[in-house]
């Protein structure tokens, strides 16, 4: 794990040369037989990010992931990493990234321990003269980092449904990445799980290393990401700086009040911005905010039946596509 | 893990890392005879002969009797000990060793798309025409060891139970322990080449499907077919093509001098197979989803 | 994208390669183009083969028939001969020699050491041992100078024989000596094609043709032929321990059984057929052979009672209820007339 910073200097000192992006697609699109499965994706995953892919489940954000990683190809469309482009590339860039996709995927009747040996063997960035000793050591770190270490003898099929997801996030950090990859890596583990998951990659962060994590829930991107593409029915929605897209729009107070009049006077004479509506005031919340707008109102005894902070930028947005997905 | 952060120093400039093929195939291998039911069908294929050796000395006549009706070579087996590893080969090559066979090339590609781990080897990365080579190792390994384990099981309950002066050939010569071994030793060869045929064609239905099951009933029903088609007379300009065809050639190793024109036509055929078949594995594997 | 297309493209060859080399494995050998040779005169090239005595050589031997002979059950030994069976034959050109006949998962090897003749039969574990003082060909082995030289003689005076052309058999090069049936025999066939080595003047291949059928009824010939001194170890024979050894104490000729009456041959030439009368009931723990005759053949009527007809693309057996039989390779008139004329 103290080599991950290493691996991150040099990798940022080799973006610096070449300011690419750590993975672009354009114009993506992939179609299974009849069923378009995502289209007209273009994606920037920046060096260093931490990029949430959120949206509602079957709303192709494994399918793209599938594409970046060069395990499905594109009907359309390309996609780079690190500039170079996939799947021609898989062989340069690939062992610079690690992944778990579409779950943990392992032998049941081999131990942890074996199964990620066998993932160590394959791995091109554990050195070819590497001995069994350098290996061991590898996955036994790897088996540490995820809470592991007290079932690595066990065999895979007598683990639970977290400790399997555990043992799949232990593949992909088998050696120090460039980029790693999680598709949906809180399925199936508890709270306390999911707070580990959500300290590997605060770690991964601060060594650098970009991830790009997928989840259909909001709190776990807003927890862990600093950037968020959004997608929906197979296309991109919205993608950039979390922040950005947290506070984008303005956000508005809907006041539900029948003394509108005595409201929007109250309100201007405080040198906040309102408008009336039907059944009540739209108060702009720049400037000032919920409690102030309030407190205004009712000291100049207008009658606030109801105030409510109406969503903004990614909260309304993602509550809108899974309202359509409902 | 300060040699791992050396490695990892260079990411994407100059040479590409490799996984060096030697320890893929050390790791595949590994693999594969750790796997249970390997283990359960080699011992089973072992166990075949001393069943055969041990049934031929309780009941001094076979139920064969002379050669009709009966599997051809058992006859040949009373007495006459070191016939018994052949026999017993020519016996489990006909479904019992391409079962075992199938099995490890259903393992190999659908069996691991099934359990996920497919997935994990394509992204570590290992490239997909070395992937299929390294599976077809580990098929190919899997078919010596079979017809290894008929031929020692054989050897030695021939040897040890039944016995003999040497091997009698079915040309009416003698063949001393030596020579006899050695044909034994090549018999258990062109079997394992002939099962390696199967296993290339395996690993290509393989390489098609998620499900292993669908890998062990296309190949049963292919050598079903197989067989049928070889028995049709009507059909016999296709008996060339057909695989199981030159498999009854396998007695020619009892033959002496020994008559090499079916035994060698026989290896061009399965070579024909296996390019075939590990081809189709590669072009699928080229495209597949993984 | 474009490496993807380049294992695509190599996968694609990889299969054509490996379907184009089964069809090269199914397709026949080759019939390479007729080798020009010197010509030679039929009369010449009969009295040659009838001079040279069969060198030292060793090869392969392969019959194929087209007889439709109905499939019968239990057919005695020799059957691997007709059934498409390879034949290994050695001969040292001295006399001695070695044949081996295969069948699936069974072998009979007869070999000729100079003074004794060995028969041993791998499905019954039986070498049988018959001695000739006189230094003969062994008997049974088809060794196609023999055959050819027999039937040379035999047809040459009912038959015009000429020099047809040259052919490749066994790699080797080779005059095509034709024997066509007078117009006056009345036979079923239609020619005999003999292939004879142009170098060492052995028959290399014999093919009878029949009339209505374009294709050979019969075909037996060399696939593989070696010239030249044979191990000498061929020409030996050690019976193998537990095997059973017998004194072989039947005549000369195998397939007369000691108590089968004598054949009688009615007429020469193409039209000669051959009448005797059958051993009756079982014996050797073979099928009786009438009621073998009734299964496969046609039943008949005629002046000499009732009777069966088994008719093949080379010839035809018409046997009797009294237990008498005729063939020949004639057609069912000539076989009435012979029994007939043999009452």
């Amino acid at each position: 794990m103290t080599t991950a910073p290493l691996t991150a200097e040099h990798g940022v000192g080799a973006a610096s040369a070449a300011p690419t992006p750590a993975a672009r697609t354009s114009g993506l699109r992939k179609v299974y037989g009849r069923t378009v499965a995502v289209d007209g994706i273009d994606l920037t995953v920046p060096e260093g990010a931490v990029l949430g892919m959120l949206g509602p489940n079957g709303s192709g954000k494994t399918t793209t992931i599938r594409m970046l990683l060069g395990l499905t190809a594109p009907s359309a469309g390309a996609v780079e990493l690190f500039g170079r482009p996939m799947p021609d590339s898989a062989a340069e860039v690939l062992p610079f990234v690690g992944a778990l996709v579409e779950g943990p995927g392992f032998h049941p009747f081999l131990s942890g321990r074996d199964n990620l040996l066998r993932c160590a063997m394959a791995e091109p960035l554990l050195p070819a003269r590497a001995g069994a000793r350098e290996l061991r050591a590898a996955v036994d770190d790897a088996l540490e980092r995820v809470g592991l270490a007290h079932a690595a003898t066990r065999r895979y099929r007598g683990y639970s449904l977290g400790m399997k997801q555990r043992l799949g996030l232990a593949a992909a950090l088998l050696v120090p990445r460039r980029m790693v990859v999680l598709d949906e890596p809180t399925n199936g583990l508890d709270p306390a799980g999911t707070r580990e998951v959500r300290q590997v990659i605060a770690q991964l962060h601060a060594a650098g290393t970009t991830v790009v994590v997928s989840s259909h829930l909001l709190s776990e991107i807003e927890a862990t990401c600093t950037h968020v593409a959004v997608m929906n029915r197979g296309s991109l929605v919205a993608q950039g700086e979390l922040a950005d897209l947290l506070d984008g729009g303005t956000p508005t107070l809907d006041v539900v009040t029948p003394d509108r009049e005595a409201g929007l006077d109250a309100l201007r004479a405080a040198g906040i911005t309102a408008r009336a509506e039907v059944g009540g005031l739209l108060v702009e919340l720049t400037g000032t905010d919920a409690p102030t707008a309030v407190a205004t109102l009712v000291r100049a005894g207008v009658a606030v039946h109801e105030a409510r902070r109406q969503r903004t930028g990614l909260e309304e947005l993602f509550a809108r596509l899974t309202e359509d997905e409902r | 893990m300060t040699t791992t952060a050396d490695h990892a120093a260079a990411p994407l400039a100059g040479p590409v890392p490799r996984t060096s093929t030697l320890r893929l195939v050390r790791s595949e291998l590994r693999w594969v005879l750790r796997r249970p039911r390997t283990l359960v069908a080699l011992g089973l294929l072992l166990l075949v002969p001393v069943a055969m050796g041990v049934t031929l000395v309780l009941s001094s006549t076979p139920a064969g009797g002379s050669g009709r009706g009966g599997p051809p070579l058992l006859g040949a087996v009373i007495g006459n000990g070191l016939v018994l590893p052949i026999a017993a080969l020519s016996i489990t090559m006909m479904l019992l060793m391409p079962l075992v066979v199938s099995m490890s090339a259903a393992d190999a590609l659908a069996g691991e798309a099934a359990h996920g781990t497919l997935r994990g080897l394509l992204l570590a990365p290992v490239g997909r025409v070395r992937l299929v080579l390294v599976k077809a190792v580990g098929v190919l390994t899997v078919a010596a060891l079979a017809a290894g384990a008929v031929a020692v099981g054989g050897w030695v309950t021939g040897v040890a139970l039944i016995g003999g002066d040497g091997l009698v050939t079915l040309s009416g010569t003698t063949l001393p322990l030596g020579t006899a071994t050695l044909r034994v030793a090549l018999a258990a060869a062109w079997v394992a080449a002939q099962m390696a045929a199967v296993g290339a064609v395996a690993l290509a239905v393989s390489a098609a499907t998620d499900h292993p099951l669908v890998v062990m009933a296309a190949i049963m029903a292919g050598l079903i077919l197989f067989t049928v088609l070889g028995g049709l007379s009507a059909l016999d300009w296709l008996h060339p093509v057909l695989l199981t065809d030159g498999w009854l050639s396998l007695a020619d190793m009892l033959r002496d001098p020994l008559p090499t024109d079916n035994l060698v036509t026989g290896l061009l055929r399965a070579g024909c197979y296996a390019l075939i078949g590990l081809s189709l594995a590669i072009a699928r594997t080229t495209t597949r989803e993984g | 994208m474009k490496r993807r297309k380049a294992t695509l493209t190599a996968a694609a060859a990889g299969t054509v390669a490996g379907v184009v080399g089964l069809g090269l494995l199914a397709l026949p050998t080759s019939a390479s183009s007729a080798p020009s040779l010197p010509p030679v005169g039929a009369e010449q090239l009969v009295e040659s083969v009838l001079r040279e005595q069969p060198p030292a050589m060793g090869g392969t031997v392969k019959v194929d028939n087209a007889l439709g002979l109905p499939a019968i059950p239990g057919v005695p030994e020799g059957s691997a001969l007709l059934g498409g069976g390879e034949t290994r034959v050695w001969l040292d050109g001295h006399g001695r020699g070695r044949a081996q006949i295969a069948s699936s998962g069974r072998e009979q090897t007869i070999v000729h050491d100079g003074t004794t003749t060995w028969r041993w039969d791998s499905s019954s574990r039986t070498a049988v041992r018959s001695t000739h003082p006189d230094a003969k060909k062994p008997e049974g082995t088809v060794d196609p100078s023999a055959a050819a030289r027999q039937l040379i003689s035999t047809i040459r005076s009912s038959s015009t024989v000429a020099v047809d052309g040259t052919a490749r058999v066994a790699n080797r090069d080779a005059y095509e000596l034709v024997l066509t049936p007078a117009p006056s025999e009345r036979t079923v066939l239609r020619e005999v094609r003999v292939a004879v080595d142009a170098e060492k003047r052995v028959p290399l291949r014999v093919t009878v043709l029949a009339n209505g059928s374009s294709d050979p009824v019969l075909q037996a010939g060399f696939t593989e032929l070696a010239f030249g001194e044979q191990d000498a170890g061929l020409f030996k024979f050690e019976p193998p321990a537990g095997a059973t050894v017998k004194d072989d104490e039947r005549k000369p000729d195998r397939n007369a059984a000691k108590d089968h009456p004598k054949p009688k041959i009615v007429g020469d030439g193409w039209d000669t057929a051959v009448v005797v009368d059958l051993p009756k009931g079982k014996e050797r723990g073979e099928q009786d052979p009438l009621a073998m005759v009734k299964q496969l053949g046609k039943p008949v009527e005629g002046a000499y009672g009732r009777g069966w007809l088994i008719s093949t693309k080379v010839g035809s057996a018409l046997v009797t209820e009294s237990g008498r039989a005729a063939l020949g390779a004639v057609p069912e008139q000539v076989l009435v007339e012979a029994l007939g004329s043999t009452r």
